[in-house]
């Protein structure tokens, strides 16, 4: 009955995390190359 | 305290406010993905819906903060609202990324359809192409006054440009139906799932304070950087 | 008042006459133009879908281009021999430099809309006469939008350093409210739907315009150095 679409799920919630880590690693790399 | 100084303890605190905002998201993921029950007639990708939703909200709060910020500075010159202005879009732009991608991946499963010509999604795409213009054009012009002047008047204008995309969509949808299958209803959500999508959007928020306070502190050093190599030439 | 309406036909007549010696944008638009028409014709199965379907998006398209062609240039020509600090050092009121690009810019693009509208007629074959001044309406309208916020962008953008990339970047999404609308309301009069289908379409372009001409010039202050 309920759709299986695990898949969609998982591959958003990968994608969000890896865009947020890599934004908040880019802020301190580009703080530290100015320090 | 010298400027530079300043500029790396407010980067400190924003770093800080960012790793704790980052725990905070592993644990939202957790709750949504474990503790929150599967939504019947959507299946799990309906749980996209707890970091899509609050992604896209933020992404559209970032830059209308970096609009209203553009005016004042229009209004008072102040070096410091474009700095603000500029980190408020560049977040805004890594939110809208975030949601950009997230969005169709629930559309596809939900909808049927990877891309729904909705107004919130259309608003967002062509903002999200706006100042990512904003930001390639403030990287192409050196003149720091020149570089807050013309940014501004781009943010204000995408300010106004917003409620016009809406305008327009909505004109096009109520005219031209789409055959949408399932509209995901917020109102009526039991209170489990409330709890994690109001909890998920505490946690963005908070995320976008710390890369905005980074972001801003980093435009502080890249001034001072630049004063230093102006003073050495 | 009589001044600032002279000093904006003076920068209108001087663009005019500098294109006129050269006519190489108008050129460039006109050939854009036939080659958008071209090609939207042939790039279908001329079974499955009719001129007509995409007609109006095809004459958009082409005024569109056209209308791009026409910005990169008019404040190009100030960059040359610093001509910009020449034209701010007159008595005239800033606003009145703004609005004068903006007229010469509509000329130039209304010219082009001009000569395009036979050349859509003959290859999509469509009948036009008695709803011309409809279309005539609404393509001053939607054209007045993009190229007032054209015009100020081409300022901004004339002096950074990939101009012609950076105009349709940052014009897009403002295009989006003008063109869709006037596709649709296009579209509509080509099909023989009555005016007062439109309203809510005519709307849009009407409080856009006026929201943006508006915008657009007391902005263009912020554009200028000093």
């Amino acid at each position: 009955m309920t759709p299986d679409n695990g898949g969609y799920m998982v591959a958003a919630y990968i994608v969000v995390a890896v865009v947020t880590v890599a934004y908040a690693v880019s802020l301190v790399w580009r703080v530290r190359k100015l320090k | 305290m010298s400027r530079r100084d300043k500029a790396l303890r407010l980067a400190r605190t924003g770093q800080i406010v960012t790793g704790v905002a980052l725990l905070a998201l592993a644990g939202i993921y957790v709750r949504a993905l474990v503790f929150t029950p599967v939504e019947r007639l959507q299946g799990p990708a309906q749980k996209i819906f707890y970091i899509h939703v609050p992604t896209a909200v933020i992404a559209l709060m970032a830059f209308a903060v970096c609009g209203v910020l553009s005016i004042v500075y229009l209004g008072l010159r102040d070096q410091r609202l474009d700095r603000s202005a500029a980190a408020s879009a560049e977040v805004g732009v890594a939110f809208s990324v975030a949601m950009l991608i997230s969005g169709p991946l629930w559309g596809k499963p939900v909808w049927g359809t990877w891309w729904a010509w909705d107004a919130r999604l259309t608003s967002t795409l062509f903002i999200f192409l706006l100042f990512v213009g904003y930001l390639i054009m403030r990287d192409s012009v050196v003149d720091p006054d020149q570089r807050a002047r013309f940014s501004a008047v781009i943010g204000v204008m995408g300010l106004v440009l917003v409620p016009f995309i809406h305008v327009t969509v909505y004109l096009f949808r109520t005219l031209h139906p789409d055959p949408v299958l399932i509209k995901p209803s917020a109102p009526s959500m039991p209170g489990v799932m409330l709890v994690t999508l109001l909890s998920s959007f505490g946690v963005f928020m908070l995320l976008y304070i710390g890369f905005v306070l980074q972001r801003y502190a980093l435009a502080n050093l890249q001034e001072l950087r630049e004063e230093e190599m102006l003073r050495d030439s | 008042m009589r001044d600032y309406t002279r000093a904006v036909w003076a920068i209108i007549a001087k663009d005019a006459t500098v294109e006129w010696r050269t006519k190489t944008a108008f050129l460039s638009a006109m050939v854009f133009a036939i080659l958008v028409l071209s090609i939207l014709f042939f790039a279908r199965d001329p079974t499955a879908v009719s001129a007509l379907d995409i007609a109006p998006g095809a004459l958009w398209v082409t005024f569109t281009f056209a209308a791009m062609v026409g910005l990169n240039r008019a404040f190009l020509l100030e960059r040359e021999n610093n001509a910009m600090e020449g034209l701010l050092l007159t008595p005239v009121p800033r606003t009145a430099i703004f609005v004068g690009k903006m007229g010469g810019n509509l000329l130039f693009v209304a010219l082009v809309e001009l000569v395009s509208v036979p050349l859509f007629v003959l290859f999509y074959n469509v009948s036009l006469t008695e709803r011309l001044p409809e279309l005539m309406l609404v393509t001053a309208m939607a054209t007045l939008a993009f190229v007032s916020v054209g015009t100020l962008l081409s300022a901004m953008v004339v002096r950074t350093r990939f101009a012609e990339l950076m105009l349709p970047v940052l014009l897009l999404p403002f295009l989006i409210p003008p063109v869709v609308g006037a596709v649709q309301v296009t579209a509509r009069i080509l099909a023989g739907r009555p005016l007062s289908e439109m309203m809510g379409w005519l709307k849009l372009l009407a409080a856009f315009d006026i929201a943006f001409v508006v915008l657009s010039v007391l902005l263009f202050e912020a554009t200028l150095d000093e």
